[in-house]
């Protein structure tokens, strides 16, 4: 049975590991509004924000680019950086980037690897913890949106999405329309009906996430 | 307290001029995320109060030397709307009065949000208080507790506030302004509902200890109250809606 | 931001206070020394200096002809405002008063107003005419515990003070009558620190409290009360203190008194 929960709440009467929870003292209470599911022990936020974990991938723009690192915006709490010894790219200001999380220092700055330039295209920002539904269930959302919309789509986990190609106005409104109603059932089957008949049945082989073509 | 003129018999044949017990609350209403660019925010009608709370952040804290390099500091304004009262035009702006709550409404987030997790951020907690009808900064701090929570911020509590005064010799819940004005004593108080602990207090008047001791009592009855409205108002838009698609399958 | 030398003080303090200690070798539910000196400022209706500790605070009280406000034609005025000097310590910056200054004013005003020590009605002098007393706390020497100082200060001063006679549409302030006063309102600070409450905390034990409680009252009834900082109290421990502040403030009381 999942159940809504709101910060404070005491989901467990003994200390137990679950994210986006603390323990005090022989309890664990939820530290955000979430949907709590009791038999997986998993509490899913349903609002808010993006908390960098090692090998997340997100989408960030340049900041700044200085003479040994990049500052990248990743639309958080958090700056971005990339050194600029581990990347061949050649990178300024204002380009958009896809990178993997290396890991966060001591000051919270998030350390980035692999840096790919995404050159064209659009970017939109819908909030992070929207993000798993657009991807869904093995990717099939982000599938699903991509055939439909003959636009290449890339979803960075820090809630921002790069959208290349294809129709980008319907991707756009059909990715707000998950983030609007992430939390209710159905929703596949409601997006697909966005879309020009037989584009969903067109499953493409490229795995959801496609290569960059430039 | 401060009222002026002639002093209105306030309790009559042991009921309340607006026909409320000792302890019962006025209606109380709250309604999250009502604002489209803030990242939190919640909308309040308590009695004739009308309360908008909202919260922006974490973002990085400007100007920068307010940055703490270790935890996010919270930026919080309360502020009265000029035509929010009963009474004349108010002066607007951050006169004396409203920088005190604004510092006191900070001191009980600072205690609730994890603010560790945002170091070099601000969050920003903006009060407009749109009708006034007594016990303004209780209702704020309600709100914008329910505004924290649905930006998504992580907390460890979702506080409530409410006031009590006294009337008399007798303890009163939640005044209103008339009330207020002609008290004995005015004594608004924040409370963290897990533990009980209390946040924040203030009081003037007239008290005895004993008469404290019944105040809070009231307070964390009401508080049941309160953090179930609190509660409802951040759940609601889940469960409604995801119960309207399942309707549909 | 603290200097790392404060910080060294204050982990000092919270090791001491760890046994039960505190840097002065005081009790914790103790006051420092308290030297009260009246009419220091002659040139004003009332004055007062106050010494708590290292802690110094000096009251001076003005008393001018005003209108009265437009919802009390009857009454005087009466305005609380506080300054932290620059010169009382490092953390204190020259310009308008922070919140820190206001809200040592409005919890000063509040206890005041709460004990009715000043009736407002008598300082009516005719239509439209009425006397504002103004009380400005001016803090001289920061170490921990304004609060308490500038209630004292205050009411000392509030003790001593001597209306002006006005006659003919002027001031005249070499004839004086004493100002009437309904009993004395005294506070009692605490300060949680390494889950200890101490009275009347000093500037390092201050650096690291986590709560602040002011609690005014006189003989029979708490008059105000103002929570500080992030930290929280429980009901229980806010019990224990409103009973230590009575015990306390008996000893307040007579110190003014004289």
């Amino acid at each position: 049975m999942n159940r809504v929960v709101v910060p404070g709440e005491v989901l467990a009467e003994k200390p137990l590991r679950i994210d986006n929870s603390f323990v005090d003292g022989e309890k664990t209470v939820s530290s955000v509004l979430g949907m709590f599911d009791e038999q997986r022990m998993s509490l899913i936020p349903l609002e808010g924000l993006w908390y960098p974990r090692k090998g997340d991938s997100v989408i960030g723009v340049i900041d700044e680019a200085r003479m040994s690192s990049y500052n990248v915006d990743l639309n958080a709490p958090y700056k971005g950086m990339i050194i600029a010894k581990f990347t061949k790219e050649n990178l300024r200001r204002g380009d958009v980037v896809e990178a993997l999380v290396r890991g966060i220092d001591d000051t919270k700055v998030v350390i980035l690897s692999s840096p790919r330039r995404l050159s064209g295209g659009k970017v939109m920002d819908i909030k992070p913890s929207k993000v798993p539904r657009v991807i869904g269930k093995e990717k099939g959302m982000l599938k699903q949106l991509i055939s439909g919309t003959k636009a290449n789509i890339m979803v960075g986990m820090n809630g921002r999405i790069w959208i290349h190609g294809g129709d980008i106005k319907l991707a756009t409104e059909a990715i707000l329309k998950i983030e609007k109603e992430a939390h209710t059932s159905g929703l596949t089957e409601r997006i697909r009906s966005m879309f020009p008949a037989g584009s969903a049945e067109e499953q493409t082989e490229q795995e959801g996430v496609p290569e960059n073509k430039e | 307290m401060g009222g002026s003129g002639e002093k209105p018999q306030l309790i009559k044949e042991g009921k309340r001029l607006d026909g409320r017990a000792f302890d019962q609350l006025r209606p109380l209403k709250i309604e999250a995320n009502v604002l489209k660019n803030a990242a939190g925010s919640a909308y309040l009608e308590w009695g004739n109060n009308k309360v908008l709370a909202a919260v922006f952040g974490p973002k990085e804290a400007l100007p920068k030397h307010t940055q703490d390099p270790d935890k996010a500091v919270i930026k919080c304004r309360y502020s009265m709307a000029p035509f929010s009262s009963i009474e004349g035009h108010g002066r607007s702006g951050q006169n004396r009065r409203a920088i005190e709550i604004s510092k006191v409404t900070r001191e009980v987030f600072e205690k609730a949000v994890m603010l560790d997790y945002f170091p070099g951020n601000e969050i920003e907690i903006f009060i407009e208080i749109l009708q006034s009808d007594g016990g303004t900064r209780v209702a704020g701090i309600t709100a914008a507790s329910v505004a924290l929570a649905s930006s998504g911020i992580p907390m460890y509590d979702l506080p409530y506030a409410v006031s009590v005064g006294k009337v008399g010799e007798d303890v009163i819940l939640d005044l209103n302004m008339i009330e207020d004005n002609y008290s004995d004593a005015d004594m608004p108080v924040a409370i963290a509902p897990r533990s009980n602990e209390v946040l924040l207090l203030q009081m003037d008047g007239s008290l005895t200890k004993e008469q404290f001791s019944k105040g809070m009592e009231y307070i964390k009855n009401a508080g049941k109250f309160i953090s179930a409205e609190q509660r409802r108002a951040l759940s609601a838009p889940y469960e409604t809606s995801a119960a309207k698609y399942e309707g549909k399958q | 931001m603290a200097s790392t030398i404060d910080a060294v003080k204050g982990s000092y303090v919270l090791e001491l206070m760890e046994n039960g200690t505190r840097e002065d070798g005081r009790s914790l539910l103790d006051f420092r020394e308290i030297t009260i000196e009246k009419g220091v400022i002659p040139n004003a209706e009332g004055s007062a200096r106050v010494k708590l500790g290292n802690t110094t605070v000096l009251v001076g009280i003005k008393a001018d002809i005003d209108s009265p406000m437009k919802d009390k034609p009857d009454e005087g005025n009466l305005m609380v405002s506080a300054e932290l000097l620059p010169l009382a310590s490092k953390n204190y910056e020259p310009g308008p008063p922070g919140e820190d200054a206001i809200e040592l004013a409005r919890v000063v005003d509040r206890g005041i107003r709460a004990q009715n020590m000043i009736d407002l009605k008598s300082l009516f002098i005719e239509k439209d005419k009425v006397w504002s007393i103004f009380i400005d706390v001016y803090v001289l020497n920061y170490d921990g515990n304004l609060f308490d100082a500038s209630y004292i200060a205050a009411v000392a001063a509030l003790n001593n003070t001597k209306i002006p006679k006005y006659e003919d549409e002027k001031l005249n302030r070499s004839e004086t009558t004493q100002l009437k006063l309904n009993g004395i309102v005294t506070s009692c600070t605490f300060a949680k620190l390494a889950g200890k409450v101490v009275l009347d905390p000093t500037g390092n034990e201050e650096s690291v409290m986590s709560a602040r409680v002011t609690i005014s009252n006189d003989e029979n009834s708490i008059r105000s009360m103002q929570k500080g900082l992030s930290g929280s109290f429980t009901q229980n421990e806010l019990e224990e203190l409103i009973s230590v502040s009575f015990e306390k403030s008996k000893e307040l009381r007579d110190k003014i008194g004289n």
